[in-house]
């Protein structure tokens, strides 16, 4: 978001009072690869599928898998909330969900590869816990089954 | 994701929230939802948000909360239906689909078929009839909902293809904005969409229409 000094009352509010989990303190695994010998996974929070895939359902904790290859026209988002603008989103779906950028990092060599698979999530979660204890988990256990090294996160 | 041994960096949109919830890594990037990265069509400032995050990945002490120094630009303030005055409330949902068609394919064909369209399973070719099933939605009186869509998968619910069937009417719409007027921003396809088209009275009309027979749950889905 905008800092929220930038936000008007409401929307300072309405950021201020979603609930979150308060945790005291991280959990690291280490990371020492060098960016160009690293497979890389995307995963996101958006609500993005595959097109015919089945659609989320708000607040539903599941996942849904995204062929790396999958080319931008054959993805769409079913968050559906009016709370945020998707007009940037409908002009570049690399503004959430940056696929394009991946493959540019592994042509120029700059990054090592990309997993065969991404992940994605659905966001506006008032109480993720499925997701913190199982689904969570288990996409990270799939993705190193994969050979991934690391994983880039983003939201809606 | 790190507990079963798989390093993480996330784009964070909300400071506040990550103070509290601590991923180990984390790029607080100072943009609203549904611009994380920034800038649409702007790969080079994508890049350097996607480096930004990907420099955190060999930090030891988390958590790290980062802040991505560039500012967008994306309206701090979202645009809502309710906010604006109407110019177009007599205007026929309907036709203006079919007269806005040739900018929607025009669209398709500039952007190798990409396209946010699909999500109801209704093929484009059939939103007149789309628009026909919400003007019954939103007119409907007695029940909940009026008789069913013929074409709706039976594996989604009512409520939701509804919320579907809005969103494809106004990606249909934008998309084809866009397609006309390449310059206009955010606010401005808002402003055009909420303001000045008859698809767009529909949708908060149906919004309000659901709303009043408390449904806020598919309502807060379409307008607000």
């Amino acid at each position: 978001m905008p800092r929220l000094e930038d936000l008007s009352d409401a929307q300072r509010q309405a950021v201020l009072s979603f609930p979150c989990f308060d945790f005291d303190d991280s959990l690291l695994t280490p990371f020492s690869k060098r960016l160009a010998q690293t497979r890389l996974a995307l995963v996101t929070t958006a609500g993005l599928h595959v097109l015919g895939d089945r659609p989320f359902a708000g607040g539903e904790q599941g996942y849904r898998v995204i062929p790396a290859a999958t080319q931008a026209k054959d993805i769409v988002m079913s968050h559906t909330s009016i709370g945020f603008d998707r007009t940037a989103y409908y002009r570049d779906i690399n503004v959430t969900f940056p696929i394009d950028r991946l493959r540019e990092l592994v042509d120029r060599g700059e990054l090592g590869s990309l997993t065969q698979n991404f992940y994605s999530f659905m966001g506006a979660q008032t109480n993720p816990r499925q997701i913190l204890d199982e689904t969570g988990p288990e996409v990270a256990r799939l993705l190193l089954a994969e050979g991934a090294d690391a994983a880039l996160l983003t939201p809606t | 994701m790190e507990a079963p041994g798989l390093p993480t960096t996330t784009l964070v949109l909300l400071k506040e929230h990550a103070q509290r919830v601590k991923p180990p890594r984390a790029l607080f990037v100072p943009f609203p939802y549904g611009f994380a990265l920034g800038k649409a069509d702007d790969p080079a400032f994508q890049h350097r948000v996607i480096a930004a995050a990907l420099a955190l990945l060999p930090a030891t002490n988390a958590p790290v909360l980062a802040e991505f120094p560039e500012a967008g630009d994306a309206p701090a303030r979202l645009i809502q239906a309710s906010a604006l005055p109407r110019s177009n409330s007599d205007g026929d949902p309907a036709d203006e689909i079919t007269a806005t068609r040739r900018y929607y394919l025009r669209w398709l064909e500039e952007h190798g078929g990409r396209t946010q369209v699909g999500l109801s399973g209704i093929s484009q070719q059939r939103f007149r009839g789309l628009v026909g099933f919400l003007q019954q939605c939103r007119d409907g009186v007695a029940e909940d909902y009026p008789e069913d869509y013929p074409e709706r998968h039976a594996d989604k619910p009512l409520p939701q293809f509804i919320r579907h069937a809005a969103d494809d009417l106004k990606a249909f719409m934008i998309e084809a904005r866009m397609a006309q007027r390449p310059q206009d921003g955010a606010n401005q396809l808002q402003e055009w969409f909420w303001g000045e088209t008859a698809v767009g009275h529909l949708l908060s009309s149906l919004a309000a229409s659901l709303r009043e027979r408390g449904d806020e749950r598919t309502a807060a889905g379409i307008a607000r």
